[in-house]
């Protein structure tokens, strides 16, 4: 399915040059997987620190999408990376970061859910001010 | 046809199994059952005269050896045995030797040398022998099982017959032909049987079946006790019989017939007084066949199980299973003739017996214990001929006992019948008007077990007494030929006196209601002239259908008027009349009766040479010369060799020119042969012949005496039980210490009672209380010592062991509990944070090698 964009990617992201199409389609036809990965790791390190440092929950949420996002974003990756090398059935990643967006809008639901509880039993989303864990 | 001997067995088995797993579950009809039941006889009766016919008749190949289906694999391996040491019989022969060596040795010494004699040095001691005891189930024909096979075939196969009409209406109809079926089985291999373990395996088989067939009205007491009676006692014989098996075993290394009987031809005799290992062997055989063939001390069971049905009486404990004592000792006579002493023992042991119950049989009044005590008499007279070592008379008498009293019982059977089940005699009398049939098979029993010439019982009885008379084998002849003619007396005074009693005189039963309640509790409420039916719950006898405590009507005083006013069968068993048994009861009672009139002329004496020409007439047909080859002979020490069939009546046996003299057991006649028993003493049958100087003539004066003393007992039983009858209460006064003795049968049970069954009670209440007391007193009080002990364990372990971990536990948490809850902030984040570092730490780790691998590039770098 992926192929179906390239020429759409490789017009997009054209360089400068001599055969410059030529090379802009080789690049996504076989797109660096270091690039990728330190998107990812980037990606990650952004909602780790969100998620140790904000004080609202509702933006620890979304931290923990950008982890899983990150997530994604390596297993869309490497899928990539194994499709070119051919040795690996290659769809098993990508069916795999749609699981993971599935798990994560249940979790985004139940989170919420569980949001609301504490905030109609405890009247704030600060969780600097919910200890219950210690009990 | 012989080689099908091994379904003879089967059949009735598989006929029996049919029966019992089937009958119930299908709920046969009776007379699918009784055809099954009959049908499988039939088939093994037939088989049987086949098989016999082929074998004796027909000039068999095998003929007169013993054939065995193994010859024609019609067997398997039933007991693969190992290696068996065999000393004991060889040490004894060796000791034998040696006795005979050392007075050789000493003979030709003088005294001197003679005291510095010493045998030890030169004595050896055998190295052990072994053989190999490899047990196989195989079936054995030879003239004596083939004699047994038909006996017990074709008596079986009248009395199952019998049995289809007797049995009819009863609830346990199947039960009843399975155990039949069985039995037959079992007995069948028992006489079938080539090796002393298949015959024990059948002699256990026909105790098992015994005891549930007497058993076979469970639901009454006296049935109950009567079989396991049986069974108990029954069991001390088979000690015995079991103990002689082991020393078989171990003496000749083997428990096959043919072998046993080879080895111990060659082994010495030996004489009164010497117990040798053959004495020992033979006495525990004797013990056994005590205990099946209901000899003193072992005879109590016999009477009490009448209690069973009576084609069960007539069967098992008339005409086959009693008989197996005398087939064991017919059997192993080998054995029993080398040991004098035992063969005394048997002879005394035996004419006590008849002598013992023919004096109860006298004053009995149940028909069936009268039989029953006639059975253990006839038992005794059996045991009398082996004794005196006339083994082929012992089993003629088995033969010709099986026809009249197996008629007799049935006959009796046929009365209890007709009568409702009353077997008291006293309300008896009269019957042969009411049933002709059944009387007059039952006379010709009668004639035959008086021994009245031609009669079957003649024949056989006169030939026990004649050779008691003339033995040579053991000692105190006369005094067996003396008291065995006073039992023929007895014999034939109380069988007149059953017949006078219940066939002839005044119909006592429309005086005395009779019916339903026959039993000895009966009798002496009888007696006493009470009623009758309280006595209901220790009913004796064959009594079917009647609960204990039930009513079972009125005594009406005047039954001709009942049965007047109300016809026959109206109201209860009080008020019937007698009436014939139907015809499948009739018919084996008729088959039975000519067999008992004619079946003794097979075995005619030498007595009747002038008449038949012959001493043995009939070639094989005549049973002396059809058993001839199964009895050893003390003096040329093999086994008879047969008359030769072929030619003749006339012809000689053939061992006559190689032998120095006929056998004792059939010889005598005539000249007096020097035996290896030595001198016996006196010799009635000798000091006989040196009065009349003629052979013949000897022979003549004992048929005479015999004769004359079964008259004798007639006419006394007919003046006392139909002429005056007023007599046998007369003597009855006279003899009164007598009288008593008899009527209570000696006091024997009551004796035994006494000495053996109090003392086992008590023995076991002993036993109890010590087990209840001591044992269970030892267990638990280890049990309290034990809780004791746990007490102190568990205060120790709640107070100090529990003590000092909780206190280290305590010095613990007071010293950590800050630290670990100061960490617990219970904020997520802080949770997160610590999961954040381990990862990272957790990385660190992992890649710690590339770490330090880029550092060290890094410091190579700037350095």
């Amino acid at each position: 399915m992926l192929n179906f964009f390239i020429p759409i990617l490789a017009f997009l992201f054209q360089q400068e040059g001599q055969g410059r199409f030529t090379r802009t389609w080789e690049a996504a036809a076989h797109p660096d997987l270091s690039k990728f990965l330190v998107i990812g790791a980037l990606l990650f390190i952004i909602g780790v620190a969100g998620v140790l440092t904000r004080r609202n929950i509702i933006v620890i949420f979304m931290s923990i999408e950008l982890i899983l996002n990150a997530a994604n974003l390596n297993f869309i990756a490497f899928s990539r990376y194994l499709q070119e090398t051919g040795n690996v059935n290659a769809v098993a990643g990508q069916i795999f970061a749609v699981f993971v967006i599935v798990v994560a809008a249940a979790e985004a639901a139940i989170g919420l859910g569980i949001v609301i509880a504490l905030y109609r039993n405890k009247e704030t989303i600060w969780v600097d001010e919910i200890d219950l864990l210690k009990w | 046809m012989y080689k099908y001997i091994w379904l003879v067995p089967l059949l009735p088995l598989i006929g029996a199994a049919i029966n019992g797993l089937l009958g119930r579950k299908f709920r046969f009809s009776e007379q699918l059952i009784g055809g099954i039941a009959v049908g499988s006889v039939a088939l093994a009766f037939l088989i049987s005269v086949a098989a016999v016919y082929s074998y004796g008749f027909s000039g068999h190949p095998h003929w007169p050896n013993a054939y065995l289906t193994s010859q024609d694999g019609f067997s398997f391996n039933w007991i693969p045995g190992g290696a068996v040491s065999v000393n004991q019989g060889s040490a004894a022969r060796r000791d034998m030797d040696l006795e005979k060596q050392i007075a050789e040795r000493e003979a030709s010494m003088t005294p001197e040398e003679r005291a510095e004699h010493k045998p030890q040095a030169y004595m050896t001691v055998d190295p052990p022998r072994y053989a190999l005891l490899n047990i196989e189930w195989s079936y054995q024909l030879d003239p004596l099982s083939a004699v047994f096979m038909l006996i017990v075939t074709g008596v079986g196969l009248c009395i199952f017959i019998f049995a289809t009409g007797y049995m009819h209406g009863e609830t346990g109809f199947y039960r009843f032909f399975a155990y039949m079926g069985l039995f037959m089985f079992a007995m069948l291999v028992l006489v079938m049987g080539s090796n002393f373990l298949m015959m024990f395996v059948g002699w256990e088989g026909v105790g098992l079946c015994s005891y549930l067939l007497i058993g076979y009205y469970f639901d009454r007491q006296e049935a109950a006790n009567a079989s396991r009676k049986a069974f108990i006692t029954n069991r001390i014989g088979d000690f015995g019989f079991a103990l002689a098996i082991f020393g078989i075993i171990a003496t000749f290394g083997s428990a096959q017939y043919t072998e046993v009987f080879n080895q111990a031809k060659s082994y010495p005799i030996e004489l009164l007084g010497h117990w040798g290992v053959l004495s020992w062997i033979s006495l525990g055989l004797f013990i056994g066949a005590c205990g099946k063939s209901a000899q003193l001390p072992l005879h109590v069971w016999l009477p009490d199980a009448m209690a069973g049905p009576t084609p069960v009486s007539a069967l098992i404990h008339a005409a086959t299973m009693v008989t197996a004592g005398l087939y064991m000792v017919t059997r192993t006579n080998v054995i029993f003739q080398h040991s004098q002493t035992m063969l005394l023992v048997v002879a005394l042991i035996g004419m006590a017996t008849a002598i013992f119950a023919a004096i109860i049989g006298i004053t009995q009044n149940d028909i069936k214990k009268v039989l029953a005590y006639s059975t253990v008499s006839q038992l005794g007279f059996m045991f009398m001929a082996a004794g005196v070592g006339a083994f082929v008379i012992s089993i003629f008498h088995v033969m010709t006992h099986a026809f009249f009293k197996a008629l007799m019982f049935l006959g009796a059977g046929s009365v209890i019948h007709g009568m409702h089940h009353e077997q008291d005699m006293r309300r008896m009398g009269g019957l042969k008007k009411y049933m002709p049939y059944t009387y007059w098979t039952f006379f010709a029993g009668w004639l035959a077990i008086c021994g009245i010439i031609p009669f079957s019982g003649f024949w056989s009885k006169d030939e026990i007494l004649w050779n008691a008379a003339s033995t040579t084998q053991i000692p105190l002849g006369w005094l067996v030929w003396l008291v065995g003619t006073i039992a023929a007396t007895c014999t034939a005074f109380y069988m007149t006196r059953l017949m006078a009693m219940t066939f002839w005189g005044k119909e006592r039963f429309l005086e005395h209601p009779a019916g339903g309640e026959a039993d000895e509790a009966h009798a002496s409420a009888y007696d006493k002239g009470a009623a009758p039916h309280d006595a209901a719950a220790w009913s004796a006898g064959d009594r079917p259908r009647h609960e204990p405590g039930e009513h079972v009507g009125p005594v009406h005083e005047d039954v001709a008027h009942h049965v007047a006013t109300h016809g026959h069968g109206a109201g209860h068993h009080g008020a019937h009349l007698p009436h014939e048994s139907p015809r499948s009861m009739w018919v084996p009672l008729v088959v039975l009766a000519v067999l008992a009139t004619i079946g003794g002329l097979i075995g005619i004496g030498p007595a009747f040479e002038s008449v038949t020409g012959s001493k043995h007439p009939g070639g094989n047909l005549n049973i002396s010369n059809w058993l001839a080859p199964i009895v050893w002979n003390p003096v040329t020490r093999e086994f008879n060799v047969p008359h030769d069939a072929s030619h003749g009546a006339e012809a000689a046996p053939a061992a006559e020119h190689a032998a120095p003299a006929p056998a004792p057991s059939e010889g005598g006649h005539g000249e007096f042969v020097a035996t290896p028993y030595g001198d016996t003493g006196f010799n009635l049958a000798h000091a006989v012949d040196n009065v009349t100087h003629k052979h013949s003539l000897t022979e003549w004066t004992f048929i005479l005496i015999s004769l004359l003393v079964a008259g004798i007992g007639m006419v006394l039983g007919w003046l006392f039980y139909r002429k005056s009858p007023r007599l046998p209460d007369i003597w009855a006064q006279r003899l009164r210490p007598l009288y008593a003795a008899s009527y209570n049968k000696f006091w024997v049970d009551e004796f035994y009672g006494w000495a053996i069954t109090r003392r086992v009670m008590d023995a076991a209440r002993g036993v109890f209380a010590f087990d209840s007391r001591i044992v269970d007193g030892i267990v638990n009080g280890l049990a309290t010592v034990s809780r004791g002990f746990s007490l102190v364990v568990g205060a120790v372990d709640k107070y100090f062991v529990d003590g000092i971990v909780n206190t280290i536990a305590a010095f613990i948490k007071r010293l950590m509990s800050p630290l670990l809850r100061a960490a617990q902030t219970g904020f997520t984040q802080n949770y997160a944070l610590v999961m954040v570092l381990g990862l990272m730490v957790a990385v660190a780790l992992f890649f710690a090698g590339d770490i330090a691998r880029a550092l060290k590039q890094m410091l190579g770098a700037a350095m």
